[in-house]
């Protein structure tokens, strides 16, 4: 009798081990991602400011004063400008980068180094230094337009000029990154074809228009499924660079979603903002599944 | 770019160098995007190194004489210290933490087969996908109440189950040869001169790349200490430096460059020394917004 219950104790152990390995995974994870995703669609329900002890369940207010709040929708134009010019002009970057690079393979690996040196940096600090090449007085971009006899600009705190610099701050953090994707497509397109068509009198624009770039297009999407991903999620460069202004002329739907949940305490409608956020970055999740499930089947 | 003229001499010697307008202007282009690319770098560093009555003197971008004062305030500077300790504490808790709850997971999920695998692991993926921000405000409400606001463990118990660790670990420890444990058991292999002398090496790959995603990004990490902090010593790194230039250094451009400097290097450095591996790892980033 001892012998067959403790093997059924260590056949029941065999059978719970897989579950006790999982368990601490899924405890932090439960915990901090689902129970908060869930949670969050709960409260974007509720009129709460943090620190008010009553909440009254409103259902769909909160949309609805977002979806008619003047700010809500400003942001949003802000977040479309932003994610259209950041990843439009990475990925042209980073596509130039990578054919450039291609070219010359004895520097190909230092190259590749400089133009990804912008990702690995920490962006909040060099944010902090494209602030001071910003700067009204002591930027380095006004004393040139000063050498020049040129007026100064007031780069970050004008309407005209902000959106474009965090812009263009973004560009340069991004295009590398898009950069390594393509470098890494382009490794994947056999060479021979590029010395058929060469002998049969194709120009590198022809060659490009006819196999590189059909060849790169499940790469091109990819990345430009990533670049959107990042660019709605980005914080840090706009957040250091002009915290949203000019009176909010430069606010996203990330740093609304900051403002409103931790420096108004609007914790209802906050929520709903990160629910609208995280509809659109599921969407694209989506998206990039089915696309890396056709790119690998290539 | 020119059309060449293609002839078999040509075609053989396509991998020597030629000097062709087409590869100027190729040559061109990527020095001029290499300096932009470059410049804030070589300001920061300039900036850093110089004495302070010459940063007021705006036309110069190279420091006259070199000064170290930047330096020397940063590291008598108590709180900037105190910000990169932070960065080491909370960036080691955090992978250490990660490693011990994915690694098991991983392994379960690779090589065992238990009822209801397929639906777990399609919760992993997707927990892979939902986005930082979702989360914020519940974990700071959930942190709050534990009373745990402004302290390491709000900065570092959100990351550690990492949905990408089990997925990345995943897929390798499938393909790593688990013959070997049965054959060092077969050879007297003890626990520990298992776990050193044949797990460590078979899984060090994985765990490197995944370690370098893990620490570059919570080192890099500015929202969330954001969101947790609330007294100035508790600042990570690029949180610190951001409240330091806003709050204490007025015009001191040297001491706050030479900050940025500091707080950078660790990571540029990782970089320079194992770039395929460091791009490589970074390249899984692809699902987190």
């Amino acid at each position: 009798m001892v012998p067959t219950a403790r093997r059924r104790m260590r056949r029941a152990g065999r059978r719970l081990y897989p579950y006790l390995l999982i368990l601490p995974f899924f405890a932090f994870v439960g915990l901090f991602v689902f129970w908060p995703v869930a949670y969050s669609v709960f409260l974007s329900t509720m009129e709460w400011k943090l620190g008010y002890a009553t909440r009254e369940f409103v259902l769909l207010d909160n949309y609805a004063k977002l979806l008619s709040s003047r700010e809500f929708w400003d942001t949003t134009a802000n977040t479309a400008v932003y994610t259209v010019f950041v990843v439009v002009f990475s990925i042209a970057f980073g596509l130039l980068l990578s054919l450039a690079i291609s070219r010359r393979e004895r520097f190909a690996s230092m190259w590749q180094a400089v133009f990804f040196l912008p990702v690995a940096a920490t962006m909040a600090a060099m944010a902090v230094v494209w602030r001071y090449i910003f700067d009204t007085n002591l930027g380095t971009l006004n004393v040139w337009l000063q050498a020049l006899h040129l007026p100064r600009v007031d780069w970050l705190n004008q309407t005209g000029t902000a959106m474009g610099a965090v812009v263009f701050v973004s560009i340069w953090s991004n295009a590398g990154y898009a950069m390594v994707y393509f470098v890494a497509g382009l490794s994947a397109i056999p060479r021979d074809l590029h010395e058929a068509a060469q002998i049969d009198g194709a120009g590198p624009v022809r060659r490009f228009a006819g196999i590189t770039w059909p060849l790169l297009s499940p790469t091109t999407l990819f990345v430009l499924i990533i670049m959107v991903v990042r660019a709605l999620g980005s914080f840090d460069t706009i957040k250091v660079l002009t915290n949203g202004g000019p009176v909010g002329g430069t606010r996203v739907l990330s740093l609304l979603l900051y403002q409103e949940a931790f420096q108004f305490f609007d914790t209802g409608y906050a929520s709903g903002v990160a629910v609208v956020l995280f509809v659109i970055v599921l969407a694209l999740a989506l998206l990039q599944m089915r696309v890396e499930k056709w790119v690998h089947y290539q | 770019m020119g059309p060449l003229p293609v002839t078999a001499a040509s075609i053989r010697q396509g991998r020597r160098f030629r000097f062709s307008p087409g590869g100027a202007g190729v040559w061109l282009f990527l020095v001029a995007l290499g300096v932009v690319a470059l410049f804030p770098f070589f300001l920061m560093l300039a900036t850093s190194l110089k004495p302070i009555d010459e940063i007021f003197e705006t036309g110069r971008l190279l420091p006259r004489r070199i000064s170290l004062v930047g330096y020397a305030t940063v590291f008598a500077h108590s709180l900037l210290l105190r910000y990169l300790l932070n960065g080491v504490i909370v960036t080691v808790l955090i992978l250490a933490g990660q490693l011990l709850v994915t690694i098991p997971a991983a392994y379960a999920f690779a090589k065992l087969s238990f009822p209801g695998r397929e639906a777990l692991f399609s919760l992993v993926l997707a927990a892979l996908v939902f986005p930082r921000y979702i989360a914020a405000v519940p974990n700071f409400l959930f942190l709050s109440r534990l009373r745990l606001i402004d302290t390491y463990a709000a900065l570092t118990l959100p990351f550690i189950g990492s949905p990408l660790g089990v997925f990345l670990l995943r897929q390798f420890f499938r393909q790593v040869p688990w013959e070997y444990f049965d054959a060092a058991r077969l050879d007297g292999c003890s626990l520990s001169q298992m776990l050193r002398l044949v797990l460590m090496p078979l899984i060090r790959p994985a765990v490197g790349a995944f370690a370098i995603f893990s620490i570059v990004s919570h080192w890099n990490d500015f929202f969330w200490p954001l969101v947790v902090v609330q007294t100035a010593k508790m600042f990570t790194p690029p949180a610190g430096i951001v409240y330091f230039a806003d709050a204490e250094a007025g015009t001191r451009w040297d001491i706050v460059m030479a900050a940025a400097v500091v707080i950078i290097a660790p990571l540029l450095l990782t970089f320079i020394a194992a770039r395929r591996q460091f791009i490589s790892s970074l390249m899984h980033q692809t699902l987190k917004g």
